[in-house]
């Protein structure tokens, strides 16, 4: 008999169980995997999202006037498992805590996450080159090859002047010493 | 419409289908109705047993080819007015099973599906999202019918007697 005033009493103290959700904001805990999201200054191109992806939701295309590449998350194919995010390089691709992703069936094609990152132009030939972050650059580069200050005028060029660039400057600290 | 029939909403019943669903879909429709944390009855839903006393109809897993016809069947068994939800990233876009030689799917290429709950699995709150949309367009389609029944006994007209039509089996094999 005792028993029931002492669960109504916790009962009282504790409040209800029930979250308020539709009718308050519900609690979503800051590391919680929702929709994903990236970064089109940070993308170098390598498309190793899109490769380890298992739904297939990351596409990644050259546009068609070669001007750069387009990059699309489909939220309709993604698993939310994190694994782009995992293997970005540069830690372009990040998944972010919301989940407000329910939709009718007439945006179904259009929650997807769209992005143009466009190609730089080598400095040397003029060649499209995709972008390279100077983390990146210097841990590429953490050799430092001799006669090379400044690794931010290298990566204005594309790899094939680089090369041609590094051997030259090689060259001449070599003949200089 | 009256006044009582404006106040008195009607309430909507869940049916869920399992299409060769992992099960976790399945695990969090079952949480968001039987533990009191999210309780969707709330929201004046109630889960239900058999598809011809449903309303609202949640799509699990990617429809797999033995599956097919068996859903197609229990789907067509839901009167109308009905609204589907595909539950999961499987049933909407086939997920990462899609392009499996198993795999039917997506649900929409055989029905007409209303909402979509991406998601592997989509957490409680994203479900009753979604049950939420759902109910807004099946009052619609509740409001439409007896509107339409409304005007039909106006004209004085009997309204048209719903022939039972054969389930007509699209055949996979």
């Amino acid at each position: 008999m005792l028993g029931i005033f002492k669960i109504l009493l916790r009962n009282l103290r504790q409040g209800p169980a029930t979250h308020p959700f539709p009718f308050a904001e519900a609690h979503t805990p800051p590391r919680f995997r929702g929709r994903v999201t990236m970064l089109p200054e940070k993308c170098v191109g390598c498309g190793v999202c899109a490769h380890v992806c298992p739904g297939e939701a990351i596409r990644l295309q050259p546009s068609l006037d070669n001007t750069g590449y387009s990059f699309s998350i489909w939220h309709n194919s993604c698993a939310l498992c994190g694994s782009c995010r995992h293997f970005c390089p540069t830690g372009a691709i990040s998944l972010t805590n919301d989940w407000h992703l329910s939709h009718r069936q007439s945006e179904k094609y259009t929650t997807a996450e769209h992005h143009l990152v466009p190609y730089l132009r080598c400095a040397g030939c003029g060649e499209p080159i995709r972008m390279l972050p100077p983390e990146l650059a210097a841990r590429i580069y953490a050799h430092k090859p001799p006669g090379v200050e400044n690794l931010g005028e290298l990566m204005k060029l594309c790899p094939a002047c680089r090369r041609l660039e590094i051997l030259k400057r090689e060259a001449i600290a070599a003949a200089n010493a | 419409m009256s006044f009582i029939s404006d106040m008195t909403v009607r309430s909507p019943w869940l049916f869920r289908i399992n299409a060769g669903s992992c099960n976790g879909c399945d695990v969090e429709l079952a949480t968001t109705a039987f533990i009191p944390r999210y309780d969707v009855e709330r929201l004046g839903c109630k889960y239900c047993g058999s598809p011809r006393h449903a309303d609202i109809v949640f799509i699990t897993g990617p429809l797999t080819v033995r599956m097919k016809d068996k859903v197609l069947r229990v789907w067509h068994d839901i009167p109308e007015p009905k609204v589907t939800i595909a539950v999961g990233i499987c049933p909407i876009s086939g997920g990462v099973f899609r392009g499996g030689h198993p795999i039917a799917g997506p649900v929409d290429r055989y029905l007409p599906v209303d909402v979509n709950v991406p998601g592997c699995p989509p957490r409680p709150q994203a479900i009753m999202e979604g049950v939420l949309l759902a109910k807004d367009i099946w009052l619609e389609r509740v409001r439409a019918q007896e509107e339409a029944r409304q005007s039909l006994k106006k004209l004085g007209a009997r309204p048209e007697e719903k022939k039972e039509e054969p389930f007509i089996d699209a055949g996979y094999l």
